[in-house]
């Protein structure tokens, strides 16, 4: 019966439907996207927070403000149930569990419920249920319809058992590790250095005092003059249209007297690229340095410079130079990883699956491994031309490619393979190849052992495993790898001691930038369009410079400034190099080389740690302006951890730009009308706040020849319908709300938990996230005590049999 | 690339499928044989212009009787193929998550409520196109802008796992023609006849089967779920095989082998000298919305020749994601185009409550669904253009047409912009306007199955059987 009625009745009740906003997916900040609609037409709007909140049963009904309250209805006038099973249960299921619409959680707040089943509820006909009725739904969801006991969080709550394919990013770093390929070049917080000259100077800059790599869209160029006096070096190429001097665009080399060379460091957008170094503004010769040349169509020489940084979008992360650039080769054929929806991160351990694309990606990628191993056999494996060498190599390389011992069956298995080929150095060749295609090196193992309760818990390899990966996104080192053989990783004062020993590496510090941008929704910054004619400046050098501000100041905030949460909020610096301190208007004189800049100097346009990084800005507008609604989705998604429902059917699109309107005045309509005011109201205001700031975030004060009202609100910041305002004119005002907010902090440590985890939160995790937030507010807020809190949870090695 | 390629192969073998049997599958030379031979799912975004909020007519839907009806104006580009072309009114796929972008996008193949299920394109290329060196090609246009998170692709081999499509067409060409792993020595440099020089592909062989020998131990050490994901694996391993067995350079270019596609003029889509002609287009143009014209026909360029040539049975071309950024007012050339002004897909889909052609998104959400439609009557074109049989490759062919939502204004599951073309070997019989009441979208993907000579009985949620007067 309620199948035929749908049929009848739902187009008819959408037709009713009538407008709101810049929606659906659109107006959510990058591939957060996915997060919007996880309900569909149900389209509730469940402010889940974070899990641990999600069922405290202290988090109940805050005093009422008679004012701003629904009025409970009258006892007995109204029947919670009846009205629930004609109205709501078709979508949301008979026991709130979820049909068409999504499930009903306990974490609504009472009052907030009743005004948005008011305002929206039933989907498109919201009139159908007026105010008293909306009270009396809201009241009986939260009371008798979800009435289920508090998990006991004294019985374990296993996650499930998994495996976890390798990312692009993790089988590059394992590759590298295991050969021992440019370890100490690749990583960023390297050697100490007080100039660039202390470093690789191809493939490193130095900053903070340490060695850290370039990252892969930056060349060096470098030029010996070999004594002769020059005033100026410049490049001029197709990147840079070809200028004769700097002052038409050409791009200066500075003479580095530790070096005795000229130098510069520039990102170079992806693809083939010619050009000529100009001396004095005058002589146009071959760069002397680079080999690769072709015919300039005037008898001489362009140089060639061939940039392949992006095997895709977000794929351009890998370390630059020599050895790291064949590793970046390495992964190009590799699809991108996928995430569900509402997972921000590349780290997901269910959704991929290896294809045939994968297969042979990840073939041809072991043969140009073994390729470099059969180049030098005797640096890969000591033991050649011995006997017993096939078993000596397999139980050492395989144990750190499978990242366990290997068992019998596993040696004598690739043994075959080995000596079935024609001789030692193809059967080298052979097994490296073999053991790279093998699923024990693709995926790492969180499987577990069977337990004498009937759950399963993890080896202690695996647990030094997710360690290694869960911090540098490679494989154990050899201290890790002996600590889980020999069992003793097992005991909580091991596991601590080696997951602080991990933290406290430099690659720990490249992890954190690879979350930083997920985090930030960010990672998708290079494939963005603006239009030309209003931000010129927006160019791939620009693009890459946004994602290394915020790669390097979530970095610095961890590792070097205190590690406090709040930093990362309220931090009055940031990291820019000649193109963000022109962007944001810093003071002084900067080059190519990212420093370390006060923010305190800027005189107009205040910025306070993420939320004025022009990554963020910029991902968070459109092509030719801003967009209120994905900042603000910005702040309510990926900071406060509340999930929206997809907007109604027959929202309004974004408004026209009009050159005669502010863009607050185009979007005002938003919160004009009630049934789009129950979201919008902690969208837009909030977003509004960020309007000092264009469509790649650089500062403007006005806007359509109007001054620009810059007021925001950062209402009801400890969740929706808690009736709080909290007025702000500057992105600093809005850092420190969301500062002093418990639930922004709780947030961070959700997603932390969801980026080594590779999975969202059930209900199952409650007390597991909850145990891991409260460490995090214990430690007083420090990034690094979460870091190691997250993986040293019990829950974390308890493992169940997955759904399938 | 220095490795030779097999397109330098076919050119050096003549250049002549007929010089290529190891390319084809001997089963498909018989004509006319009431079998479809491949399947190709084109999907645009964010809907079309159906019935607005204030019930103004659907633009896109035909109006009419099955054999007597009248194009959509959207549908004009089609107007020389309506006899190649299944329309019809009144398909579903249902209430789940209706009014919603991604829910419709999860939905759209894999016709499961929630979208918790394989897709139809993964259930084919693992069935009946499971022989081909290609078991599924899934090629994009700008659709993994943004690192587009799992709901923007539609295309899922299990149950909560989808995988992300190829957006260089350069890049997929060279898969599927050359530079791959499995590319055989150029003939020029093969050992000579008797040689006992080892041969790469051997060893090849050899390290996937002790990847698959370590497959099955790992699988007997897993749960059910981990165990669907591993079965996959291990089939894709066996693909690549495939892929191997199907170049080894064991045979006289020309001659004897394997399957005997091309000899005696058998019928067989040609396969001369596959190539791209993709200009200046380089990696760093792959998201510039004025170069989406080219990528996307490169893409469709890509997978008629791949299937010309046998290589595949099964191919997705994915236009953009679902809520569409891509900024269509930049396609030079097009009516659409205009430099001072950026009209995005989903911005116009959401033209308002009725079809005021004097708004501007709702006349360009017009101009730009007729643009998607164009392109995939270009790719119809492209097929019909191919010989085949005693045909021509559309004949043998199915070829769907769909996006994650009907009115882009409405976000309604309902009256689907369905398409099918191509007679499917003869099984299907196009041209026609079929009209439905709310039948699930499911029966049309059984109704496909069915048509490629697959016995499917059962897909997704809630279906019935193949969809009533699709099947001759």
């Amino acid at each position: 019966m309620k199948t035929t009625l749908r049929r009848t009745l739902l187009p008819v009740l959408l037709s009713l439907a009538t407008a709101c906003t810049d929606a659906g997916g659109d107006a959510s900040p990058g591939s957060a996207d996915a997060r919007t609609g996880s309900g569909g037409a149900g389209g509730a709007t469940a402010d889940a927070g974070t899990g641990g909140r999600a069922v405290d049963p202290d988090d109940g009904v805050p005093a009422l403000d008679p004012d701003d309250g629904v009025p409970a209805p009258p006892p007995g006038t109204v029947d919670g149930r009846s009205l629930y099973e004609n109205l709501c249960a078709n979508c949301h299921g008979l026991h709130g569990e979820g049909a068409a619409g999504p499930p009903l959680t306990r974490s609504y707040q009472r009052d907030y419920l009743a005004e948005y089943i008011d305002a929206r509820m039933p989907l498109g006909n919201p009139d159908s249920c007026d105010a008293r009725c909306a009270a009396a739904l809201a009241d009986y969801i939260l009371g008798d319809l979800l009435a289920a006991p508090p998990p006991d969080c004294a019985a374990p709550q296993p996650g499930p058992r998994a495996l976890r394919l390798l990312t692009r990013r993790e089988y590059r770093n394992t590759v590298r590790d295991l050969l021992g390929l440019g370890a100490a070049e690749a990583v960023p917080g390297g050697d100490a250095c007080a100039a660039l000259a202390d470093c690789d100077v191809q493939r490193e800059s130095c900053v903070d005092s340490a060695c850290v790599a370039d990252p892969c869209e930056t060349h060096t160029f470098l030029f010996d003059a070999g004594g002769r006096a020059l005033n100026t070096v410049h490049v001029a190429g197709s990147f840079n249209g070809w200028p004769g001097t700097v002052a038409a665009g050409g791009w200066p080399l500075s003479f580095d007297a530790a070096l005795n060379r000229w130098v510069l460091k520039h990102a170079i957008p992806e693809g083939d690229h010619s050009y000529k170094l100009v001396l004095d503004e005058r002589d146009w010769i071959a760069d002397p340095g680079n080999p690769d040349t072709a015919p300039d169509g005037f008898g001489g020489q362009n140089s060639v410079l061939r940039q392949h940084c992006a095997a895709a979008p977000g794929g351009g992360d890998a370390p630059a130079g020599g050895e790291a650039l064949e590793l970046t080769a390495l992964t190009r054929d590799v699809p991108p990883e996928t995430r569900p929806r509402g997972f921000g991160f590349e780290t997901h351990a269910g959704a991929g699956v290896a294809t045939s694309i994968h297969v042979e990606a990840w073939l041809a990628a072991a043969q140009s491994v073994s390729a470099r191993v059969s180049a030098q056999p005797a640096r890969f494996a000591a033991c050649l031309g011995q006997p017993d060498c096939p078993t000596v190599f397999i139980g050492d390389f395989g144990r750190r490619a499978f990242r366990r011992a290997l068992t019998a069956a596993e040696i004598e298995r690739y043994t075959a393979l080995w000596r079935g080929q024609a001789d030692d150095t193809e059967g080298l060749a052979a097994t490296v190849e073999a053991l790279l295609s093998s699923p024990n090196f693709l995926y790492r193992s969180e499987l577990g052992e069977p337990q004498s309760d009937g759950t399963w818990r993890l080896t202690a390899d695996e647990v030094g495993s997710a360690l290694s990966y869960g911090f540098w996104a490679t494989s154990p080192d050899a201290e890790l790898l002996n600590a889980a053989a020999d069992g003793s990783l097992l005991t909580p004062e091991v596991l601590e001691r080696e997951a602080r020993r991990l933290l406290g590496d430099p690659r720990a510090r490249e992890q954190i930038g690879t979350f930083a941008l997920q985090w930030l929704g960010v990672d998708g910054l290079e494939t963005k369009t603006k239009r030309a004619d209003m931000y010129p400046a927006w160019d791939p050098a620009l693009a890459a410079a946004m994602l290394e501000e915020s790669r390097r100041f979530v970095t610095a905030a961890v590792f070097d400034e205190g590690g406090r949460f709040d930093t990362l909020l309220r931090g009055d610096f940031s990291f820019v190099n000649d193109r963000l301190a022109a962007l944001y208007g810093i003071p002084g004189d900067f080059g190519p080389e990212f420093i370390r800049a006060p923010l305190t100097g800027i005189a107009n346009g205040a910025r306070a740690g993420v939320l004025g990084h022009a990554s963020v800005l910029t991902t968070s507008a459109h092509s030719d302006q801003t967009s209120p609604i994905r900042r603000g989705l910005f702040v309510r998604e990926r900071l406060l951890c509340t999930i929206f429902g997809t907007p109604p059917a027959d929202a309004g699109g974004v408004p026209d730009v009009d050159p005669s309107a502010t863009t607050r005045e185009r979007f005002r309509q938003h919160t004009a009308e009630d049934r789009c005011a129950a979201c919008h109201r902690y969208i837009d205001d909030l977003g509004f706040g960020f309007e000092q700031f264009d469509a790649i975030g650089a500062f403007r004060d006005t806007e359509a020849g109007q001054p620009i009202d810059h007021t925001g609100n950062m209402n009801d910041v400890e969740g929706l319908g808690t009736g709080t305002d909290a007025r702000f004119q500057t992105l600093p005002e809005l850092a420190a709300v969301l500062g002093e907010s418990q639930r922004v902090q709780d947030c961070f440590a959700t997603q932390v938990w969801r980026f080594e985890r590779g999975r969202l939160e059930t209900a199952q995790d409650t007390c597991d996230l909850g145990t891991v937030q409260a460490r995090f507010r214990e430690a007083g807020g420090d990034i690094r005590e979460l870091l190691v809190g997250v993986l040293l949870t019990p829950a974390f090695t308890w493992r169940r049999e997955g759904e399938p | 690339m220095n490795r030779p390629t097999r397109r330098q192969l076919i050119k050096t073998l003549g250049g002549v499928a007929a010089a290529l049997p190891f390319l084809l599958d001997p089963r498909r030379a018989r004509a006319f044989d009431g079998r479809a031979r491949r399947a190709i799912f084109f999907y645009f975004p964010d809907g079309i212009p159906g019935t607005s909020a204030d019930g103004d007519p659907s633009e896109w839907h035909c109006t009419g009787n099955e054999n007597d009806f009248q194009l959509g104006p959207v549908l004009s580009p089609l107007r020389a193929l309506k006899d190649e072309v299944l329309f019809f009114n009144g398909l579903s796929m249902g209430g789940t998550d209706s009014g919603s972008h991604p829910g419709g996008a999860v939905k759209l193949l894999t016709a499961a409520d929630h979208g918790n299920g394989e897709s139809i394109d993964q259930y084919l290329a693992r069935t009946v196109g499971g022989a081909a060196p290609f078991r599924h090609v899934y090629l994009g246009a700008m659709a993994n802008v943004n690192n587009a998170s799992g709901d923007k692709h539609i295309s899922y081999p299990g149950p909560g796992q989808s995988i992300s499509p190829e957006d260089d067409p350069v890049r997929a060409f060279e898969r599927l023609f050359g530079a791959g792993v499995v590319v055989p020595p150029a003939p020029g440099s093969m050992p000579a006849p008797g040689s006992d020089a080892p041969s790469r592909p051997d060893r090849r062989k050899s390290v996937l089967d002790v990847a698959l020998a370590d497959l099955n131990d790992l699988r007997g050490k897993v749960g059910p779920a981990e165990r669907a994901r591993l079965d996959i694996h291990a089939e894709s391993i066996r693909e690549l095989e495939r892929r191997i067995d199907a170049l080894a350079p064991e045979r006289e270019p020309g001659g004897g082998g394997g399957g005997a596609g091309g000899a005696g003029g058998e019928p067989a889509p040609t396969c001369d000298a596959p190539q791209l002609a993709a200009g200046d287009l380089n990696q760093g143009l792959l998201y510039a919305p004025d170069r989406f014209p080219q990528i996307l026909q490169l893409q469709m360029d890509v997978l008629v020749q791949a299937m010309a040539c046998g290589l595949t049975q099964v191919g997705v071309i994915q236009c953009s994601i679902h809520t569409s950024e891509l900024i269509m007012s930049r396609f030079p050339g097009t009516e659409m185009f205009d430099a001072g002004y950026d009209m995005r897909s989903h911005q116009a889909s959401h033209y308002g409550p009725r079809h005021d052609r004097g708004r501007r998104e709702y006349r360009d959400y017009v101009l730009q669904r007729t643009w998607f439609v164009s392109q995939y009557a270009a790719l119809l074109d492209a097929l019909r253009r191919r010989p085949e049989g005693d045909g021509t490759m559309l004949d043998y062919s199915l070829v769907f047409c769909g996006s994650e939502v009907s009115d882009g204004n409405t976000h309604l599951h309902d009256d689907m912009p369905f398409l099918l073309a191509g007679r499917g070997g003869g099984r299907v019989n196009p041209g026609r306007l079929l009209q439905y009441g709310y039948e699930r979208h499911s029966n049309l993907f059984i109704a496909m199955a069915r048509a490629m000579g697959d016995g499917l009985g059962a897909f997704g949620d809630n279906s019935s059987g193949p969809l009533a007067g699709v099947l001759a």
